[in-house]
């Protein structure tokens, strides 16, 4: 893994507003290198920062830097230092993949014949060797995904922005990109800011996670870290349910049921004793105690749901006791 | 990854496995494993496909090389549209497209074969093709064929996809997050239009110019005669390469397909120049030839040629028409250009 390198993008009061509208509110991110998830729902300020990590668009105010690079400043530096895997269709349908690939590379300043052994390499690397020769048109979604990607990746960027990946991709197709992706960072040392919707993607290729909120940044720092915020007991219970329950909440344990199984957050010490107690003294049969690690999905519930949007880091979420 | 020691496993477990003998079920697949298959001894030796695992090893592989600077970047964009017109792998125009502008080179340089032909048999068949006002004009800004069937179509065909397509294949994206900046992308555009506008209108002209020296054997004083023609009507050419250009980018940026493109301009082109036309005969006001592509560009390139004027209206101001046209779509291509994503279209 590339840990502990310096971050590689790092903002600072970052603010985007079109008219009375803010895209981002006063965003201070640290990004550091290796795998980094950009989460967040529609509307929550992911493709604007990721335009104004571009350079594309002007900030209203704050600063950031990527790769070193002012985003003010510095745009085509930057675009040039890191490789982009837009979400929709940016494949001219006409052309072959190897050609295509060959392009990305030439608009990024190599040299024609350069580009075109480069665009061998990448095209082998995301698994389209035997394909490249096709024409585009005659690909399937997870092809074109992949020559984006070999796209992206033709000059040995720093730093890959993959914009919904695995959209559209078949189960198959899904997990051969996200291990490229993963291969990416872990063979390739390089490091990959992935936007997505999907938790389970995220969560199988990165090691941290950037949560956006209208704007606002929400959370961000390891997914294990973050995931400590949320851990609860699970208990399957038979008979006395109801009444095991009241006995938790009256010890004030805080439960969540459904049916027969409970969820006990694990926020104090010697949760599972004190369940124990509560199921002896209300005759409720314990068919199962075992802890419960919750998703990437559940934190991203839990975050939306019960801590606001004014945490900034996990430091800030498990210290702030966040689980009210 | 692979997997070669779980094939071989997988291989040996169906030695082991699979045997045919009287009571074995006569099945399609059994019928094909024993008639390829097995051996004396009835074992079938069928390996069975690997359960899971790639036939290659995904490893990356870094690069080391050089950036080039901005010209290369720019110069690869022009190159692909310029390359894509006579070999694959660049940007693929339509067969049908590259069909229409050879026989638009032969047409445009048509006019070198009665000359020739006039060299050889004497002055008075070439007489009316050779170099003069009138066949330099004429080269350039000839209502029939050249600004019916050669220009006009070239550009909507050239130009027409030029942008449109990028809105329409998302592929601006690709432009746009890499280090070219919109004046880049939509100059080296612009640029490879008008390349291929210039070769057949004023190359063209040049190539007329000089057989007619060669193959008649001018001297200097002809030369110096004519030269100054030759210049007003290759700087009436290059206004007329600039305008149709400037006008057929526009129209392609506002659009996502082609045909828009193409049909407006030819509709703008043609269509405004026979609407002034019937104004003009039936109303005798000659006003409307000022918002004419064509006219405008075909009164100023009298003027600088020096032929006698086919219209009422001032040169001047049809000059300031044909750069109000220019400065009007080149503020709506910058427009449209500027508001094309990267994100999403």
């Amino acid at each position: 893994m590339v840990e502990g390198r310096a971050p590689i993008v790092h903002t600072k009061a970052l603010t985007k507003a079109y008219g009375e509208h803010v895209a981002l509110n006063a965003l201070d991110l640290q990004i550091k290198a290796g795998a980094t998830g950009l989460l967040g729902a529609n509307g929550a300020g992911k493709s604007t920062l990721l335009k104004t990590l571009l350079g594309l668009i002007q900030v209203t105010s704050g600063e950031g830097h990527v790769l070193g690079h002012d985003i003010r400043t510095e745009g085509p530096s930057i675009r040039q230092r890191i490789g982009y895997m837009p979400e929709y269709e940016a494949l001219d349908p006409r052309m072959d993949g190897i050609h295509q690939v060959r392009y990305a590379g030439e608009l990024l300043g190599m040299n024609p014949v350069v580009a075109m052994q480069r665009a061998h390499q990448c095209l082998e690397y995301v698994g389209l060797g035997e394909q490249r020769y096709r024409q585009i048109d005659g690909y399937s979604t997870g092809m074109r995904q992949a020559t984006k990607l070999a796209c992206a990746i033709v000059h040995d960027p720093e730093m890959i922005i993959a914009d919904e990946p695995s959209n559209g991709l078949d189960a198959a197709a899904r997990d051969f990109m996200l291990q490229t992706l993963d291969t990416t960072v872990r063979n390739g040392q390089r490091s990959v800011l992935m936007a997505s919707h999907l938790m389970d993607d995220v969560e199988q290729v990165c090691e941290r996670i950037v949560l956006l909120h209208k704007g606002r940044l929400v959370a961000e720092g390891k997914i294990e870290d973050l995931k400590a915020i949320d851990r609860e007991y699970e208990v399957h219970v038979w008979g006395a349910a109801d009444a095991m329950e009241r006995g938790m909440l009256d010890r004030g344990l805080r439960v969540r049921r459904q049916g027969r199984i409970m969820r006990v957050a694990d926020d104090r010490d010697d949760v599972p004793r004190e369940v124990l107690e509560v199921a002896a003294s209300t005759g409720a049969q314990v068919r199962r105690l075992h802890t419960y690690e919750a998703s990437l999905e559940d934190l991203f519930i839990a975050i939306m749901e019960r801590l606001g949007h004014d945490v900034k880091s996990s430091e800030d979420l498990l210290a702030g006791g966040g689980m009210g | 990854m692979t997997e070669e020691p779980a094939e071989e496993a997988a291989v040996e477990q169906t030695n082991e496995d699979v045997r045919f003998d009287e009571a074995s079920p006569v099945t399609g697949a059994s019928r094909i494993e024993a008639a390829y298959s097995a051996d004396d001894t009835g074992q079938a030796s069928v390996a069975k496909p690997g359960a899971s695992g790639q036939v290659f090893t995904q490893t990356y592989l870094p690069w080391t090389g050089t950036l080039n600077p901005r010209w290369a970047r720019n110069y690869a964009v022009y190159r692909h549209h310029m390359l894509g017109l006579v070999k694959s792998g660049h940007r693929p125009w339509p067969i049908l497209v590259r069909v229409y502008l050879v026989l638009v080179l032969i047409g445009s340089i048509g006019d070198i074969f009665p000359v020739l032909l006039g060299s050889l048999f004497g002055d008075g068949l070439g007489q009316v093709f050779m170099v003069s006002r009138d066949s330099l004009y004429a080269h350039v800004l000839g209502f029939f064929p050249r600004n019916v069937l050669y220009y006009p179509v070239v550009t909507a065909l050239i130009v027409g996809t030029m942008i449109s397509e990028d809105r329409l294949n998302g592929t601006s994206a690709l432009y746009f997050s890499r280090p070219i900046t919109r004046f880049d992308y939509v100059a080296m555009k612009y640029l490879a239009a008008a390349t291929v506008l210039f070769i057949l209108c004023v190359f063209s002209l040049f190539v007329y110019y000089t057989v007619e020296v060669l193959a008649m054997g001018r001297g200097w004083a002809w030369i110096v005669d004519t030269f100054p023609i030759l210049l007003g009507a290759t700087a009436a050419g290059m206004l007329l390469v600039v305008t149709y250009t400037s006008l057929g980018l526009a129209m392609s940026s506002v659009s996502t397909n082609g045909f828009f493109p193409a049909i407006g301009l030819l509709a703008l082109v043609l269509g405004s120049k026979s609407v002034a036309f019937l104004v003009a005969l039936i109303f005798e006001q000659d006003v409307l030839y000022l918002f004419s592509p064509y006219d405008a560009l075909a009164n100023v390139g009298q003027a600088l040629v020096g032929t006698e004027s086919n219209y009422e209206i001032p040169w001047t101001w049809s000059l300031a028409s044909v750069v109000g046209m220019n400065v009007l779509s080149l503020y709506l291509l910058a427009n449209r250009v500027a508001s094309m994503e990267v994100t999403r279209e």
